[in-house]
């Protein structure tokens, strides 16, 4: 696949979107987005295009990291950019942001958007819009603090209602660096995974363990899922989870 | 020598309230903008010691309101936004309430939640890290927990301690923070802070419907790429500049807010648009609209706070308290209508 510059508009009345990728339609098992969500949310297909900070993608998807307060979503977005830990020097997410990262799989340019939002429940009501045109979650739990996993089915609940019937989601318990303070067994995580039938990995944005994974394994399904080859095997998330995830060391629970 | 010159280089990365410099500030040409900074400091500072005359008293006035346009001297910031907010009254009339809703029983929920958000609350300032003595946590702690027990209704909501965080850090007295913290969660800002933060949501679209009216180039891209203000601007009414803009602008906002009421945050927020207005028209996606709502809140504009605090009087042109009510009237209404 070629990767020629995408043409950019000039000026600012005319074209707006020129340099932006096709609609959403192109991708036929994501949602369109509503009409007063990014248009460039939306995977594309089949022309290269030009990311905001001059990379060149093939695809595009929204992802977005949901979960309590203080469970690590900043953190975690953080190791998977930049490849640092925020110890220490990091705020308190107020609202929504979003930050792009550009990864190949398979051969293919993706890029994810991937929105951090602000956990308190008093902001999700802000958050809730940006539900519906996201094609994946990652839904973190601290594995330190038993609420946020007590909470997983609240926020299930909450997604169901808001996000899209066939969104790529992901259970994740964060934090598994701490083995002294952990109070929820990765056994309890699986389980619960289990019964909603979604994947589930632990990770340490401190220490990196399956942060990787977890953004690559949702990109492979999203890339899978929007430029399905003919020949090709489909792509089974759950095995491909199971099969990479790392686990947390020598200080199991 | 080596040692002064070492303790001159520490000051530096440190500025004056605590916090650090980032590794890319631009040292030469802040020096360049505080040298003449300080002339107008000096001369503000000799026009309100004839002001209050040694007394630790103000009454309201058009002269008080002009002085505080051009700027409270540090040392007087504490007392004036006492006064001028109410909280000083408050205060007096309720000897001893602060320490009750201290020793009181506490609402556990409220004070994980709290917790939480200790170690991200200004990480980059030195008076707030665990180590510090005295270690200004703990009394950004009791502050929050006191005002979430006093306002139930309010409770907790991160921007708080940020917010909090600066009453702090500029009065330097734990029970007027709390007061102050009162004065604008309570009567100045309208409703941003409760669960269904209906009065910032309201806010956000007054705040569109203004920019439609004043900048409309800039509300027509909004619009043509779906950009919700609640995207770009929720950070600036939620911690109030904090974080945002430099820490000396944000004080100065913060002023005329004690004095003028939620009003001010429309004025910077239509300045910055505004002034920025060819700037943001460039943006030809959504990612870069977003790009360029926080790249005009960097830069000489916004750190020359005195120009600044002038252009916010003049640029957005007239902005009547009877339009902003209209406004937030009808723009309830349509939140509550989307639920």
């Amino acid at each position: 696949m070629s990767r020629k510059k995408a043409a950019r508009s000039k000026g600012g009345g005319s074209a707006p979107s020129a340099a932006l990728p096709p609609p959403a339609a192109a991708a036929p098992r994501s949602p369109a987005p509503a009409p007063e969500l990014p248009r460039n949310g939306g995977a594309t297909s089949g022309r290269p295009s030009l990311s905001s900070s001059g990379e060149f993608y093939d695809l595009a998807f929204k992802v977005m990291l949901v979960g309590d307060s203080g469970v690590g979503k900043t953190c975690l977005l953080v190791r998977f950019k930049d490849g640092a830990f925020l110890a220490g020097s990091f705020i308190s997410t107020v609202g929504i942001d979003f930050r792009n990262k550009v990864l190949t799989v398979d051969g293919v340019k993706v890029k994810l958007q991937i929105w951090d939002t602000a956990g308190q429940e008093r902001f999700r009501s802000v958050t809730h819009a940006y539900y519906r045109d996201a094609h994946a979650l990652l839904l973190l739990y601290d594995v330190t603090n038993k609420a946020s996993f007590d909470n997983i089915q609240a926020w299930l609940t909450e997604i169901h209602e808001y996000a899209q019937q066939d969104v790529v989601l992901m259970l994740l318990g964060n934090k598994v660096d701490s083995a002294q303070d952990r109070v929820v067994k990765r056994e309890d995580g699986e389980k619960l995974a289990k019964e909603y039938g979604v994947p589930f990995m632990e990770t340490s944005a401190k220490s990196g363990l399956n942060v990787e994974l977890a953004f690559t394994a949702i990109a492979k399904e999203l890339k899978h899922r929007s430029m399905k080859l003919p020949n090709e095997p489909k792509f089974k998330l759950h095995d491909y989870v199971k099969k990479e995830v790392r686990g947390s060391g020598c200080c199991r629970f | 020598m080596a040692g002064l010159e070492d303790g001159r280089e520490w000051a530096y990365r440190v500025d004056p309230y605590g916090f650090e410099r980032p590794d890319d500030f631009d040292y030469a040409s802040y020096e360049a903008f505080f040298s003449r900074y300080l002339v107008v400091l000096t001369r503000r500072a000799i026009k309100w010691s004839k002001l209050l005359k040694g007394k630790n008293s103000i009454q309201k006035s058009l002269k008080v309101k002009r002085y505080i346009r051009k700027g409270i001297p540090n040392e007087h910031r504490a007392l004036i936004w006492m006064i001028v907010s109410g909280a000083q009254t408050n205060m007096e009339q309720n000897p001893g309430y602060y320490q009750r809703l201290l020793e009181g029983e506490k609402n556990d929920k409220l004070v994980e939640a709290i917790k939480t958000d200790m170690n991200r609350t200004f990480p980059d300032n030195v008076k707030f890290r665990k180590t510090a003595d005295p270690c200004l946590q703990h009394t950004l702690y009791n502050v929050l927990v006191a005002y979430g027990h006093h306002n139930k209704a309010v409770g907790y909501c991160q921007g708080m301690n940020f917010i909090a965080g600066y009453l702090i850090l500029i009065t330097k007295n734990e029970e007027e923070s709390f007061w102050l913290l009162d004065a604008l969660i309570g009567r100045i800002l309208p409703d941003y802070y409760s669960p269904a933060m209906l009065g910032l949501k309201t806010d956000q679209e007054v705040l569109g419907e203004l920019v439609k009216m004043k900048v409309p180039a800039v509300a027509e891209l909004m619009e043509r790429h779906g950009v919700m203000w609640t995207l770009v601007v929720s950070r600036w009414f939620i911690c109030l500049f904090i974080d945002i803009l430099p820490v000396e602008t944000v004080l100065r906002i913060w002023d005329c807010l004690f004095y003028e009421g939620s009003k001010i945050i429309f004025r910077v927020a239509l300045t910055l648009i505004k002034q920025h207005q060819a700037f943001i028209l460039e943006a030809t996606n959504f990612p870069d609209i977003c790009d360029k709502f926080k790249q005009i809140t960097k830069g000489t504009f916004v750190t020359e706070c005195h120009t600044f605090m002038q252009k916010i009087f003049t640029e957005p042109g007239s902005l009547s308290m009877a339009t902003i009510d209209k406004l937030r009237e009808t723009c309830r209404e349509k939140v509550l209508s989307q639920g």
